[in-house]
């Protein structure tokens, strides 16, 4: 299969000159893993693009072009909730994994300046991810439930008498389960860059006069934007891309647009799930165009 | 400026982060020792014990409660890790050696490859799923799954290896090539020694990956489930402790593989070590 689809842009083997060998050589290694993507990667997408413009009927669909399948999508309540509701989640998640991250990167990536205790830190903060994801997904339901662990200590200090229930099976669960999984991808690159941050010029800094706040504002800040930048896009396309956690804390109250892909292949309409496929598709790559403008990271890595 | 003061607020603040970060595992791992069959996923404890580990293996007599499908899963899962780990190791390999050399193209091949890790899994999974559909093809987990498992892994063994290869002496090669040794051997006996320990790095990403993968999984394969999408099936149920036993037992087996994953690179790196005073010697 490999073979005979790579013979054509590769000249036959016989009395090929040395020069011409390299190239040869290149090909013939890049042609199976090359090939692979465009098979299974590039060809599903772009059928998946194809399809939405099929014709659902009730259990099939058929090669038949048309809008109708777009059409039901703009027009219903449902999916655009689907859709307003995974931007606000994805916002909001942003910002939060940011909020939550960017300290414990400050400490680890400035303020340990023993390389094997920032190492050991960030080893911490990985070992999370050896345990499988939707247990750690599950795991919120025992710590955030009406008799959960958080309720329970909450209750034992006295700060609240009755249970919070708004705490698990809400919108709040989805973004705190997701913030615990995600924020540890924007704290990696931040530590990264802040690690590179030559101490000689925070010292110049203070030298002169400047206060911590000043320092962090001028200095700290604007050298670690392509490490936010990079962790905005690993925790986008993640959030983006994400069912589970809504599907595991939620309680069927938060539809993402993954959600509504599952529910629709479950029930067969392959169409609309390829709608919403494509919409998806489209969101994600707007965002992750505009983070790759507000830093040229190619200038700055 | 106050620099101890903000240090020492930051040192406390990171505790709690880990403590954010672990606090959820801990708490399920306390309650996988609930008693059973009566006892639920909540506090308090009502009794210490091992029942729901008894569960998982079937040792307990039987309840209300199902026992988890893990056993035909479990075998699914290892045989579909270990093909992906093979297939995604020697395509990262090979791409990556071909990366060595300057070739026209080779932004865009990158780029290709790289998506592959980046897309994800719901749209992939629903690509496949629809191109098999056309096709008339089957769903099933060594074929449809085990594909996208690939282009998932894929990119991770490559760009493992093209830190490798970067770091490499291209002259031990040379030496050899000039010496009328044939590629092949070379690459036997001197390349492959020598990025071993990426070789062994891309098995392990690709290895874990693949075993934890059930969104690409989920559309892709047909009626037989695979551990994650039996644990996946638990969501919409209630939830009993068994499944956290499971999810402690899963953990454990993971630092089993990260731990013979650190034997295996201390013997390398060992070995190398040997190598080299020999040489001197």
């Amino acid at each position: 299969m490999t073979m005979a689809a790579t013979s054509h842009d590769t000249p036959v083997e016989t009395a090929a000159p040395s020069t011409r060998r390299q190239p040869d050589r290149t090909y013939w290694l890049l042609a199976p893993g090359v090939l692979w993507m465009l098979l299974f990667l590039v060809a599903p997408i772009l059928m998946m693009v194809y399809v939405s413009f099929w014709t659902q009927t009730t259990f099939k669909i058929e090669p038949t072009l048309t809008l109708k399948s777009w059409i039901t999508f703009f027009s219903s309540d449902t999916y655009l909730g689907a859709l307003w509701t995974t931007v606000r989640i994805w916002l909001i998640v942003l910002v939060s994994t940011l909020l939550v991250g960017y300290p414990a990167a400050l400490f680890v990536g400035l303020f340990v300046k023993n390389k094997t205790l920032s190492t050991a830190l960030l080893v911490l903060c990985v070992i999370p991810f050896w345990t499988s994801f939707l247990i750690r997904v599950l795991a919120w339901r025992p710590m955030l439930g009406k008799e959960g662990a958080i309720n329970m200590i909450l209750m034992k200090l006295g700060i609240v008498t009755q249970p919070i229930e708004v705490l698990l099976f809400s919108e709040l669960s989805v973004i705190i389960g997701m913030t615990q999984i995600y924020c540890v991808f924007m704290v990696g690159p931040i530590a990264f860059m802040l690690g590179r941050i030559d101490p000689s010029v925070i010292e110049a800094a203070q030298d002169l006069g400047a206060s911590f706040w000043r320092i962090f504002r001028t200095i700290i800040l604007p050298l670690s934007m392509p490490g936010v930048v990079v962790g905005a896009i690993f925790v986008s396309v993640m959030v983006l891309g994400e069912f589970a956690t809504s599907a595991a804390l939620s309680g069927r109250k938060v539809n993402l647009l993954g959600n509504i892909i599952v529910t629709q292949v479950g029930s067969l309409k392959w169409a609309f799930a390829a709608v919403a496929g494509v919409v998806l598709t489209i969101l994600m790559g707007a965002v992750v165009a505009a983070l790759l403008r507000v830093v040229d990271l190619r200038k700055e890595l | 400026m106050n620099a101890s003061g903000i240090k020492l607020g930051l040192g406390l603040y990171t505790t709690l982060f880990i403590v954010f970060l672990y606090g959820p595992l801990a708490v399920l791992a306390i309650l996988s020792f609930q008693t059973g069959p009566e006892g639920g996923p909540q506090f308090p404890i009502i009794e210490w014990s091992t029942y729901w580990y008894k569960h998982l293996f079937g040792l307990t007599p039987p309840s209300r409660i199902a026992p988890l499908p893990i056993e035909q899963a479990l075998v699914r899962s290892l045989a579909l890790a270990v093909m992906t780990m093979i297939v995604s190791t020697v395509l990262g390999v090979t791409a990556a050696q071909a990366f060595r050399k300057r070739f026209r193209g080779s932004g865009v091949v990158f780029y290709l490859i790289v998506l592959g890790m980046m897309v994800p899994g719901v749209l992939v999974g629903l690509g496949m799923a629809l191109v098999a559909n056309t096709l008339g093809v089957d769903r099933h987990w060594w074929g449809t799954a085990f594909v996208l498992h690939v282009v998932y892994t894929f990119p991770f063994a490559f760009l493992v290896m093209l830190a490798i290869f970067n770091r490499f002496d291209p002259s031990v090669e040379e030496a050899a090539w000039s010496l009328g040794v044939t590629p092949a051997r070379t690459f036997r006996k001197i390349t492959f020694p020598l990025i071993f320990p990426g070789v062994l790095s891309a098995m392990l990403f690709a290895f874990t990956l693949s075993y934890d993968e059930f969104s690409r999984t989920l559309f892709a394969s047909g009626r037989d489930l695979t551990l994650p999408l039996a644990i996946y099936g638990t969501f919409s149920v209630e939830v009993h402790p068994n499944v956290f036993a499971f999810g402690v037992l899963t953990t454990l087996f993971s630092f089993a593989l990260l731990g013979t994953y650190a034997v295996l690179m201390g013997l390398s790196v060992r070995r190398a070590k040997r190598m080299a005073i020999q040489e001197e010697a």
